[in-house]
């Protein structure tokens, strides 16, 4: 079974999605627990994969033994791991903060979700990556319009053109891509593109239509206007899992693309494209930080601070050195788990005390302390102060960015700090609010729905990851070291 | 000194660390709550003691940061922090138990818990051993200290914290950056006693920016103008917060910061070179003598005396830039002089407030007679602060004038005296309107001298009960103490029998004499027994500067530094 482990990690959910649609016309809190279960075995699976990468180095596999160049080519190396394992992570604890009234079809799309991102995760090849990517994305829109009501289809239909377009762009890209090397394989396209000129027109339209494309699924400036909307309107526990997720294993596409398949000599032949990226990771840094300033409702602070946030890998990515990819992994990781923990309190917030706006969270720290604390340490890594994760990841993306000389980078790394403290801080402030103060009593109400007592154990332990991959960076930063090293 | 691996150093974080925790479950029994502050405070002196009194140099590695190795280590300068912080802390628990029973003030729970663990920051800032450990204990200092800027809970303090965290967090945006720029030239960020080695050798002007950031990021804290501001709006929190934090562990935190900047990363001689020392010096002396002209218009108490810890903190930054050892030597006596002198200010200024409701000095004539004690306590540390013999400033202040009269320029040294002369400006007023002011406000020497009157309710003979609003007739609308309260003013809960109970007492009886001489104790033991303490242990630091372990510690960081 281990030789087949990549595949069994696509696989598995992907055939594991078909039984809740059957299951729950009889029972749905069976379909529930099917689908938890299956969730736990590709967890299961996802640590097996870390644990023999860790042991033997990468892994590689091909489908239907047709040679990867035609074929499609699997691939695991010790990002691949770390994504897998928040992948099926992610979508667990979710899930287990959900109130447990959900269809069938809504199971299914769960785990089909799950076998989307794992496919994008494990693949070798860029038009299976396209294909993942569409699943996915497919599942995602039927997932945020599942919650019912005007805003949730609206909300859906934009993420489904825009997604749509991205996708659509990025398949162009792989069109160029494979005309211009006749293969689709990332192990072969980086020799194939070298070959072929990298300051060729084919293969500069191809790296920038496929770098279009991911961006509007990473939802850079100015390609973000459908997040704000999507994580507002979907339920609770869907916002969770797309935004810790979705954009997360985009971001590792677009990684994967861009050094994998193109490599760092792409951007020593055209430096032009490597300042448009620093410049679109520049401006969603500033860009997102204002946007969620004003923004009033928490789910779309939260969706701003997610493009500010992926601003910054943006960065790291587009400076290529060891120290900035780095950072740009560490603010990967850390972002995917501090945005779970935050829309899993948000949601539960949102449920019990039917809260939603800034406003309407005044008295969080006296009625939940230990959630409104978790809330305060998660916000604390994205503001990035040590020794959280978040202060890593820009640790050594500034550090990168003053070695490589480039000091607008540097600066706007630093300076996001106080940006991101004025929308958190705000947030913050206002759960520590009310209660003591007689003229303006605590506005949170309690007559919202139960919420699972999961709930809040998940935020607190995503907070204690938060610090205890912050605390452990230089371990983070060794783990990734190979990957990092073979790019560049 | 030889370096011995031990875990004492991270004792001395950790101490102070379990005892926030135990004081934050242990919430719904205030006196074991008590307890474990009192007994973490004590636990941190004793380990704090134990590596003062061991002759080698304990370090405890922390493991790697992003790629750095961090650690604690306990050396001379760091051990002076750590100790004043320490022992001060025993007495400021001590007053807070006082201070918020007297008071009655809420969630006193959060309040204990945060000042456990900005201790615990503290700790971790005075016993680094590198940048980045200095960095991120400084950073956790700043949440820390958060909640008890902001305990009032009402519009004044949280604009006050949002102020704080702005400037703060800000300046630690501005280290960060000046640390990674030390990085980058050097390879490394631990401290090096007289500085790294070729710090400046490839780039002077990198260097010269990575002081600046690191003076500019630390010099928040440190108060220097114009990145101040946030001191004075911080005094809206309750005075032991004032006290210790803002006078003592805050803001010397980030003069201890640029202290390890300067001669530590730098090092005398590299900075002399940058030629960087001294428009750190002019921006000193000038913060000194301008927050000492502010300070004399200063009628709130605790407001004037924010001006005055600005203005002290710069002779300690002035005395870090002079790069001398005498005047580094004086900066380090400075360092622990005016934390013993202002912290009895300030717990005079608390006791005042609970005894009587009062915080504007105009409303204070003659209060001498009913706080003897306390304004005998408040007017020697005064005095100190000025620099007259006998109290410990004077030892301090004498050994700075020396360290700047090495200098090129005599300017420094006509600084230090002009300021001295403002102290006394600005000390004077308060100390004559307490002990020889009347309260019926009719002679001038009940009002202060340089400061223009609050706006609320002095008018004449009428006494201000804190919280009861003045009726259109001038005559205050309750005799008994309670009544309808007046718009949120942040420190005034007032209870029926706290603040302002003697003031209502004596006001219906005799308008001319609203303090009638203390029977018995003058106020709580818990609260009068730190003042004692503090004007004490000044005291004797005047009389015997080298009774303490102040004195051999500050040497020998000092010869460590200068060689």
């Amino acid at each position: 079974m281990i030789d087949h482990l990549l595949p069994l990690l696509v696989a598995a959910p992907l055939l594991a999605s078909a039984l809740p649609l059957f299951v729950a016309v009889r029972s749905r809190w069976l379909a529930r627990w099917l689908t938890v279960t299956a969730l736990v075995g590709q967890f299961a699976l996802a640590a097996v994969l870390a644990w023999v990468v860790y042991a033997t180095g990468s892994v590689s596999y091909v489908v239907g033994s047709i040679p990867a160049a035609f074929g499609i080519g699997l691939f695991a190396d010790r990002l691949t791991a770390t994504l897998g394992l928040l992948v099926a992570s992610g979508a667990l604890a979710a899930l287990l903060t959900d109130d447990g009234s959900r269809s069938g079809p809504e199971y299914a799309l769960w785990l089909l979700f799950v076998a989307g991102l794992s496919g994008v995760v494990v693949t070798a090849d860029v038009f299976n990556l396209y294909v993942f990517l569409e699943i996915s994305g497919l599942a995602a829109y039927a997932m945020v319009a599942s919650a019912r009501g005007v805003d949730p289809a609206l909300a859906a239909l934009k993420y489904l053109l825009v997604g749509t377009v991205g996708a659509t762009l990025y398949l162009l890209g792989v069109g160029y891509a494979f005309v211009a090397t006749g293969t689709l394989a990332v192990a072969d396209l980086a020799p194939g593109l070298a070959a072929a000129g990298h300051d060729s027109t084919l293969v500069v339209t191809a790296f920038v239509l496929m770098v279009l494309g991911l961006s509007v699924k990473l939802a850079l400036f100015p390609l973000h206007a459908w997040k704000p909307d999507a994580y507002a309107a979907a339920r609770p526990t869907v916002a969770t899992v797309l935004a810790a997720l979705g954009s997360t294993v985009a971001g590792y596409a677009l990684v994967r693309i861009v050094y994998d398949a193109f490599t760092v000599a792409f951007f020593e032949a055209v430096p032009a494209l490597r300042i448009l990226l620093v410049v679109a990771g520049a401006t969603s840094v500033v860009a997102g930080g204002l946007l969620a300033l004003r923004a009033r409702d928490v789910r779309r602070l939260l969706a701003y601070s997610s493009v500010s946030q992926f601003g910054l890998f943006g960065l790291g990515v587009a400076l290529a050195t060891p120290l900035s990819v780095t950072g740009a992994l560490v603010v990967l990781i850390g972002h995917a788990v501090a945005k779970g923990g935050l829309f899993v309190a948000v949601g539960s917030v949102a449920r019990r005390h039917d809260a939603t706006v800034v406003e309407d969270y005044a008295g969080l720290g006296d009625r939940e302390p230990l959630t409104a604390a978790a809330v305060a340490v998660l916000g604390v890594s994205l503001v990035g102060l040590p020794p959280t994760v978040g202060f890593a990841g820009k640790w050594y993306l500034a550090l990168g960015a003053i070695e490589a000389g480039s000091w607008l980078v540097a600066t706007v790394v630093l300076a996001s700090t106080m940006l991101s403290l004025a929308y958190v801080g705000r947030l913050v402030e206002r759960c520590y609010r009310g209660g003591a103060d007689a003229a303006s009593p605590a506005r949170l109400s309690t007559d919202g729905g139960r919420v699972r007592a999961i709930a809040p154990v998940i935020v607190v332990g995503a907070a204690v990851l938060i610090v205890a991959l912050g605390l452990g960076s230089s371990a983070l930063a060794a783990w990734f070291e190979p990957v990092v090293e073979g790019w560049l | 000194m030889t370096d011995v691996t031990s875990l004492l150093p991270l004792a001395a974080v950790a101490v102070p660390a379990l005892a926030a925790v135990l004081v934050l479950l242990s919430g719904a029994h205030p006196n074991v709550r008590e307890a474990w502050t009192v007994l973490g405070s004590l636990g941190t002196v004793a380990v704090v003691a134990l590596l003062v009194g061991d002759g080698a140099t304990h370090v405890t590695p922390l493991g790697s940061l992003v790629g750095i190795d961090l650690a604690l280590r306990a050396d001379a300068a760091g051990l002076l922090f750590a100790l004043l912080a320490s022992t001060l802390w025993v007495a400021t628990s001590l007053y807070s138990v006082g201070y918020m029973r007297g008071l009655g003030e809420a969630r006193q729970t959060r309040y204990f818990a945060a000042f456990a663990a900005s201790i615990a920051a503290t700790m971790g800032v005075a016993l680094a051993a590198d940048l980045l450990t200095l960095f991120v204990f400084y950073e956790l200092l700043t949440l820390a200290t958060y909640p008890l800027v902001v305990h009032a809970g009402d519009g004044p303090a949280r604009r006050a914290g949002r102020k704080y965290l702005a400037y703060t967090l800000g300046g630690g945006v501005l280290a960060l950056t000046g640390i990674l720029l030390v990085r980058v030239l050097a390879d490394t960020v631990a401290f090096v006693p007289g500085g790294v080695a070729d710090l400046a050798a490839t780039d002077p002007a990198l260097a010269r920016a990575a002081f600046g950031l690191l003076v500019a990021g630390f010099g928040v804290k440190a108060a220097v103008v114009p990145l101040h501001a946030w001191l004075p709006a911080a005094m809206v929190a309750p005075t032991p917060v004032s006290g210790l934090l803002h006078a003592v562990a805050v803001v010397k935190s980030g003069a201890f910061a640029v202290y390890r900047s300067v001669l530590y990363v730098f090092g005398p001689e590299t900075a002399s070179d940058l030629g960087v020392a001294v428009p750190l010096a002019v921006v000193a002396a000038a913060t000194m003598l301008l927050a000492g002209l502010v300070g004399i218009r200063q009628d709130n108490l605790k407001r004037g005396l924010a001006y005055s810890t600005i203005s002290q903190l710069s002779y300690i930054v002035l005395g870090v830039a002079l790069l001398t050892p005498l005047a580094a030597f004086g900066a380090l006596l400075h360092v622990v002089a005016h934390a013993f002198m202002k912290i009895t200010l300030f717990f005079g200024a608390g006791v005042i407030y609970v005894e009587t409701g009062e915080k504007y000095v105009s409303d204070l004539a003659g209060v001498g007679r009913r706080l003897p004690v306390t304004i005998t306590a408040f007017a020697v540390g005064a005095a100190g602060l000025v620099g007259f013999p006998l109290v410990a400033g004077f030892v301090s202040k004498f050994h700075l004038v020396l360290g700047a009269a090495a200098a090129p320029s005599g300017v420094f040294v006509a600084a230090f005296l002009v300021a001295g002369l403002l102290k006394l400006l600005y000390f004077w007023p308060i100390v004559y309107v307490a002990f020889f002011g009347r309260s019926d406000g009719a002679d001038p020497a009940s009002r202060h001298a340089f400061a223009p009157p609050h706006a609320a309710t002095r008018t004449g003979s009428t006494s201000h009960v804190p919280g009861v609003p003045v009726a259109a007739d001038g005559v205050s609308v309750a005799a008994d103490g309670s009544g309808p309260h007046a718009p949120p003013d942040a420190e005034n809960v007032v209870p029926t029998d706290g603040p302002g109970r003697d003031a209502a007492r004596t006001a219906a009886i005799d308008p001319a004499s609203r303090w009638e001489r203390p029977r018995g104790l003058e106020t709580s033991a818990f609260l009068l027994v730190p003042v004692v303490f503090t004007v004490g242990v000044a005291v004797l630091l005047g009389l015997v500067p080298t009774a303490l372990p102040f004195w051999e510690l500050a040497e020998t960081a000092v010869g460590e530094v200068f060689g």
